[in-house]
């Protein structure tokens, strides 16, 4: 009875075991469903894998910076220009201007003030020094000065709300004194509002910490001497330390309250502000300006132009090669010393000039400067600098270098371009360096945490969008600096490579095909033996493969291998490790494939298309040439290029039988040393550093294209034909 | 087209028909037999590769058995410890870790593949599947070198996020198997789909006609009808997985796990069956070594190819048997 109700139910139980039992289909159907859907998601999450890892932010930070390198080029040029005189003490300048009726120079205009009797100053562009012109901006030798505090610290802190206040209500009449022009008028009541309502005075006590720019340090000073001496009974502390490190530690340390800059906050140092929660407020509190000055003597020299600064200081020797209104006079000069900012600041401010825009003279001049001779004369080896002098190279050994048999590429080549030579510059002095990478969801997502937190841990390195996959790389050779790395020697193996395996395995593979399906009776023992024999081959790992290609290509037929029968082979390459045997490797990998694939199509080719072809005389060669063969090509040609793919990722095989690890020359020829792109993708992949593995996704791009190139010519294949036929 | 005018040409040159027909015989047997000896050569390159791979590693190993220092037959199957440095050379610290990865991955191929090969061979719609095993042909086509970078930087960050970093380690077999389960569910489906394709719609309707829904119908009956070729297709992703190499080679580390039998109770964790630490496969070991600088007849290199022989005849037997169950257990329908 019992039995009997389980297998036959009845009524109420009969519909819940229906219910039941469809309800156990349906979640099966998903379960079955989402299994599918596993294998999508993975294909998307290997893709958008990539694509992260192959775009996205890095850090990048330079030996020197380019700024920098030219400023330093131009104080060097300032420096040791003829007739010139250096001093970190003004009062040697000023004195010896009064005392030189030819003498020029440049300094402080607090300087100037103290002794504007005996001196005066030149306007430059046309437009003279003066309170106004420097306010309003149009004085060139001029540039505001800044604290930084946030709305916060005001806030919380009294003693600094305060001080802020009296600063900016009281620095104009002082700055005079410390050598500054005061800040435009709207300029210090739009800082005033900024701040909101200050504490006063008298309420406020404890510390104020305040650190930041040299230049603005005596300002500064003045004011908290003066706001002590108003009844202020707190401590001011003041530290010279530079802007840079002033706002480290105003945004990153957070260790003061105000910070002095006589520059503007740059993105990054703002975005570490806001990191740790500061909004920094930009409080413009004066300008600093410098003067040209001559000897009241001179009368000529009223006006200069910023272009007529750069020789003034450096190459002229007499006043009349600065105009030619000016009488042939030598030049003296007096300038400060290379340890003083007012150098640094006139050095940028009257030369400027951005590294790209100098001459290739001056290129040459920084990149010997900064380059060892050793280095200098392998490039000057590979192309000249100039066409009629050396640089580097002593011109006995050069001609030497030249008459041997084996004479340098620069023996030949003309001299390097103004771009050649910025970029070995770039290269080789500024050296741009990735110091910290970030994946492209996190690019895009979290663009403002990243650039503060690249501006804590990298304080001298820019931020910028990447992409690793350029034309360059796809055009550069190999090279052990991920940011000039390449991959075309590895394009060029791998077009190599596959080329001599299709050479090999086409031929053979569908040879093997036909004869196995048109001529091979299925009784002999042979012919069955070849068969399983293909079919089990179809399954040997890649990689016995690659030992079976390292003992027999590259060791037993290493002679041939290697080029030495036809004697072309070099010494580099004459150990059998070359593009044939990879290419002879993976076309004894793909053999079976091929056969198989080309079997299939024969075997598809209908018996009559063969009987009418016997039927009207035809050879059975003829038959399979003229017939068989062309109706089944499209399934051949589908199977040989899905081959090809599979060869062209393969990778063990050819670590096996010993792909070269850096190769930076395109290969020549079926007997030179090769890389391929699935070498370079392993290679890279295994490194540690985070470069590596963005070049090596960018490399998995251009491989993934060229086998989607592939696929889709199969696809067009494979319908054109079974369109025709 | 062309055969017949080759014909007319020759009839109109010819002395007499008889003549003629006399030197095409002859002309062609030559020919004919030339063609067939070449195409027949073909063939015999396979044949020729077979023995090429069994001489070749077989004689490096015979070199490495017998005439390496420190190395015995019984030693090379049991020892726990490989070691070449000093003369330390069991295999079985390599055999175990490819046993690792090649479980995990069938642990995620296996059902992943024969769910996959069932819905799209019982249940999608001619459409879905037209859609779905293009996709899942792309990741078949996708390179090996591609997966092992994905399992570098992507499955294994996501398993130290998941469970830790101190459990797990950068390298780690976990990893590697995984993506080696991603890329031989293709293989499993697909020939999974072949078996239940083949199994005639009469079966499927005489379940039906019993009342039967589509689960009992597709587990019940279609299932065991395929079933020696389902059971061929995990032995066929079995021996892929034991061959698999870059992404181990990328994935799973550089270097034998060495171990104690007691360590597999004591001390689990040292042992290459822990899959979160990094352990050295079969076909690691041979990438590592050769891709170095290898000088030949060294106990390094006779080394690799005792290995290569060791997983061509594992690769082989699993293959033959994969033919065997299909020979054997195949339902034949008339």
């Amino acid at each position: 009875m019992a039995d009997q109700q389980k297998y036959y139910p009845e009524g109420e139980s009969l519909a819940q075991q229906i219910n039941r039992r469809h309800r156990n289909g349906s979640i099966w159907r998903y379960l079955f469903l989402a299994s599918t859907v596993i294998a999508i998601v993975v294909l998307i999450a290997l893709l958008y894998n990539i694509l992260n890892q192959a775009f996205g932010l890095v850090a990048v930070q330079t030996m020197i910076a380019p700024d920098s390198l030219v400023r330093v080029y131009n104080e060097e040029l300032m420096i040791s220009a003829s007739n010139t005189t250096t001093s970190e003490d003004d009062n040697v300048l000023v004195e010896g201007i009064v005392g030189d009726e030819n003498g020029v120079g440049f300094f402080g205009y607090a300087y100037f003030l103290k002794n504007n009797d005996h001196l005066r100053t030149v306007a430059v562009d046309g437009i003279a020094p003066s309170a106004n012109t420097v306010a309003d901006g149009s004085y060139p030798l001029a540039r505001p000065l800044y604290i930084y505090t946030t709305a916060e610290i005001l806030a919380e802190k009294p003693q600094v709300s305060a001080f802020v206040d009296y600063y900016l209500q009281n620095s104009s009449e002082v700055i005079g004194d410390v050598g500054y022009f005061p800040a435009p008028a709207e300029s210090l009541t739009a800082s005033l509002s900024k701040i909101g309502s200050p504490a006063s005075i008298n309420d406020a006590a404890g510390e104020i910490l305040i650190a930041g720019s040299s230049t603005v340090f005596p300002l500064s000073q003045r004011i908290a001497d003066d706001f002590q001496a108003a009844g202020f009974a707190g401590n001011v502390s003041i530290e010279s330390v530079g802007s840079t490190a002033g706002m480290r530690a105003f945004c990153v340390d957070e260790s003061v309250d105000i910070a002095n800059a006589s520059r503007p906050i740059t993105q990054a140092e703002r975005e570490a502000c806001r990191a740790n929660g500061r909004e920094p407020l930009e409080l413009q509190v004066g300008n600093d300006a410098l003067v040209v000055v001559v000897n009241p003597a001179n009368e000529f020299a009223t006006d200069l132009t910023s272009e007529q600064l750069t020789p003034l200081f450096s190459s002229a020797s007499s006043w009349s090669e600065i105009s030619s209104a000016y009488p042939n006079q030598p030049i003296d000069r007096y300038i400060p010393g290379l340890d003083s900012g007012t150098l640094d600041f006139f050095s940028e401010a009257a030369f400027g000039g951005e590294l790209s825009d100098l001459p290739k003279e001056d290129l040459i001049q920084i990149l010997a400067a900064n380059i060892s001779v050793g280095l200098g004369r392998r490039l000057e080896r590979d192309q000249r600098f100039y066409d009629d002098t050396l640089i580097f190279e002593s011109q006995e050994l050069w001609n030497e270098v030249c008459a041997s048999d084996e004479p340098a590429t620069g023996c030949t080549l003309p001299a390097r371009t103004t771009d050649d030579v910025y970029r070995l510059v770039l290269e080789r002095v500024v050296e741009p360096q990735v110091v910290e990478t970030w994946p492209l969801l996190n690019s895009l997502t979290n663009r403002s945490e990243i650039i503060a937190e690249a501006a804590v841990e990298h304080p001298d390195a820019t931020v910028e969008f990447r992409s690793w996959l350029t034309g360059t790389f796809v055009t550069s050779p190999q090279s052990s600096e991920p940011e000039l790395a390449g991959v075309r020697t590895a394009i060029l193996g791998s077009l190599w490579v596959i080329g001599i395996t299709i050479l090999f395995s086409f031929p053979v593979g569908v040879g093997a095909a036909i004869y196995l399906e048109e001529y091979a009776s299925k009784e002999k023992p042979i012919n069955r033996m070849i068969q399983t024999n293909i079919n089990n081959l179809a399954g040997v790992p890649s990689i016995i493969y690659g030992m079976l290609g390292l003992a027999i290509f590259v060791r037993v037929l290493e002679t041939f291998t290697s080029g030495a029968f036809l004697g072309t082979a070099d010494g580099s390459t004459a150990n059998g490790r070359t593009i044939i045997s990879a290419g002879l490797t993976l076309g004894l990998l793909i053999l079976p494939i091929i056969i198989i694939a080309s079997q299939e199509a024969l075997r598809a080719v209908p018996i009559s298309l063969r009987q009418a072809s016997f039927g009207l005389g035809a050879t059975k060669w003829q038959t399979i040439w003229f017939h068989v063969l062309p109706s089944a090509l499209p399934g051949i040609l589908t199977g040989t290029i899905l081959a090809m793919s599979r060869a062209i990722g393969e990778t063990a095989p050819l670590v096996v039988i010993g792909a070269s690890t850096f190769v930076t020359v395109d290969p020549t020829g079926p007997f030179s040393k090769f890389t391929v792109l699935p070498i370079q993708i392993y290679q890279w992949t295994a490194r540690p550093q985070a470069e590596f593995r963005n070049i090596a996704a960018a490399a998995i791009v251009v491989l993934l294209t060229l086998l989607l190139t592939l696929n889709a010519t199969a696809v067009f294949l494979r319908n054109r034909f079974s369109m025709r036929s | 087209m062309e055969t017949a005018d080759m014909r007319v040409t020759v009839q109109q040159d010819a002395v007499s028909e008889r003549d003629v027909a006399a030197t095409l015989k002859k002309k062609s047997k030559v020919g004919e037999t030339l063609i067939q000896g070449f195409l027949f050569l073909c063939g015999a390159i396979s044949i020729l590769t077979t023995v090429g791979i069994v001489y070749e590693l077989g004689k490096e190993a015979m070199l490495f058995f017998f005439s390496t220092e420190g190395v015995t037959v019984g030693g090379f199957f049991t020892g726990t410890a490989w070691q070449p440095a000093i003369q330390q050379f069991g295999v079985l610290p390599l055999v175990f870790s490819t046993l690792m990865t090649s479980t995990i991955a069938m642990l995620v191929a296996l059902p992943l593949g024969l769910a996959t090969a069932i819905y799209l061979s019982e249940y999608a719609s001619q459409r879905v599947r037209s859609t779905l095993k293009p996709i899942l042909e792309i990741l078949a086509g996708i390179p090996t070198v591609v997966y092992g970078y994905f399992a570098l930087t992507f499955v294994t960050p996501l398993l130290r996020s998941i469970l830790g970093q101190d459990v797990v380690q950068i390298f780690n077999t976990a990893s590697a198997g995984l993506v080696v389960g991603v890329l031989i569910i293709p293989l499993v489906s697909s020939l999974s789909e072949d078996a239940l394709h083949a199994v005639p719609q009469a079966l499927r309707n005489a379940a039906y006609g019993v009342g039967a829904t589509k689960l009992e119908t597709s587990l019940r009956v279609v299932l065991p009808a395929a079933l020696s070729g389902i059971t061929a297709a995990f032995v066929v992703a079995i021996s892929r997985a034991v061959g698999e190499t870059m992404i181990v080679a990328l994935a799973a580390g550089a270097g034998p796990r060495n171990f104690a039998w007691g360590d597999i109770v004591g001390n689990y964790s040292a042992t290459p069956f822990n899959p979160f630490t990094s352990a050295e496969t079969m076909t690691g070991y041979i990438v590592r070594i050769s891709g170095g600088d290898l000088s030949y007849d060294t106990p390094d290199y006779n080394s690799i190819f005792a290995i290569g022989l060791l997983l061509f005849v594992i690769t082989l037997g699993l293959n033959v048997l994969s033919r065997r169950i299909v020979a054997r257990f195949r339902e034949v329908y008339e």
